[in-house]
């Protein structure tokens, strides 16, 4: 067999291992820039929130520090995809309404 | 001065007889707290969704479902959808057919294309307006649970602390690691009628409820003599009367939270 020809036919089979291997392999892993952001917002939304129980025993500063996360952290909840976006907002909303007002009523002290 | 206060403490007496302070009949144990659920279902031919909050409190905290699984506080306001449930979420958290409770899977509670034979899981929920067997009659499962006050309902409080029940508080996969709470002391609410004192048990409710149920959305300051209302905003629904008279021990109870005799 020519060179030419044998170098052509290592090239289509390459071309097919390539194109099987896109096929087979999971899809997640060609989304890992959103799987690890999901995983980034739940990391902060769990950090933040697992914190409300002892809202009252946080300083002013410690308050207003969690009230800018929860909101820094809204912007990227509402990117996510329903029924996630809806459910993650409305508990994320508690937290914050919870610290908030915690930060009124240290503040008002 | 006599007479006036015996004729406070008779009217007292005849509204409690009559169907109590809050003016509504006395409750019927096994639909108090029910929830029925129109939303979306019967646009799809199924029937509304029958929620018996007694058999939900038995086995979970408020807190679990109002802020975890993120069901709303009033009736109908989730919106609560099938694809939803079918997801994982609302129902879904729990009713997905892989979740264990106890020793059994707990059902799962909506699915795409229900052949006919799955028509009896969808009536477990959708019960309104057919007749549906269900697992649990509020009967037999409250019968040895303690009772208290008018209408001789379930006394959760009681039925936790003798250990009749144990609300789970967590959820995996849904739930977030907490430390636990600190408990916030308890205070007593000026009566500005002639009733007594309410002493509030921050313990009894944050236990259940957590803060963010309360706190801001249905008591918005906790300094106290700041908010001021009355028992005719609590029977018209607001404040304490958000849950009390809905789901937890109903108004008529006024000595459950007046614990001290009327002044005279």
């Amino acid at each position: 067999m020519p060179y030419k020809t044998r170098s052509a036919i290592g090239k289509i089979f390459l071309l097919c291992w390539f194109l099987t291997a896109i096929l087979v392999a999971p899809k997640e892993s060609f989304y890992c820039g959103s799987a690890y952001s999901q995983e980034d917002w739940r990391k902060e939304f769990d950090e933040i929130c697992s914190k409300t129980e002892n809202a009252m025993e946080f300083s002013v500063e410690e308050l207003r520090s969690l009230v800018n996360r929860c909101d820094a952290l809204k912007s990227r909840v509402e990117k996510l995809d329903e029924p996630q976006r809806k459910i993650t907002l409305r508990r994320l909303q508690m937290c914050r309404d919870l610290y908030a007002f915690a930060f009124e009523m240290k503040e008002k002290k | 001065m006599g007479l006036l206060v015996l004729f406070m403490v008779g009217f007292c007496f005849i509204l409690a007889f009559v169907g109590g302070a809050s003016g509504k009949p006395l409750p019927i144990p096994h639909e108090y707290g029910r929830v029925i659920i129109r939303n979306f279902s019967e646009q799809e031919g199924l029937g509304a969704v029958r929620f018996d909050h007694w058999l939900h409190r038995a086995f979970y905290t408020c807190r679990l479902c109002h802020v975890d699984i993120g069901f709303a506080m009033e009736a109908n306001a989730t919106k609560i959808k099938a694809d939803t449930n079918m997801k994982g979420f609302h129902c879904g958290s729990c009713h997905n057919g892989t979740r264990v409770h106890g020793s059994k899977k707990v059902f799962a509670a909506c699915s795409l294309g229900a052949t006919l034979g799955e028509d009896t899981r969808c009536s477990r929920c959708h019960s309104v307006g057919k007749k549906v067997r269900k697992e649990y009659e509020y009967a037999s499962f409250t019968e040895k649970l303690p009772r208290k006050g008018v209408g001789s309902l379930v006394d959760w409080e009681d039925a936790e602390a003798r250990g009749f029940i144990q609300p789970v508080d967590f959820l995996s996969g849904v739930s977030i690691e907490r430390p636990p709470l600190t408990v916030q002391k308890d205070f007593s609410i000026a009566s500005r009628g002639w009733m007594s004192a309410i002493i509030f048990s921050h313990k009894k409710h944050a236990l259940w409820n957590g803060c963010e149920v309360c706190h801001p959305d249905i008591f918005p300051s906790v300094k106290k003599g700041t908010l001021k209302y009355s028992m005719f905003q609590i029977c018209d629904g607001q404040y304490c009367g958000v849950c009390h008279d809905h789901v937890a021990f109903p108004l008529n109870d006024c000595q459950r939270c007046h614990t001290n005799p009327v002044r005279r």
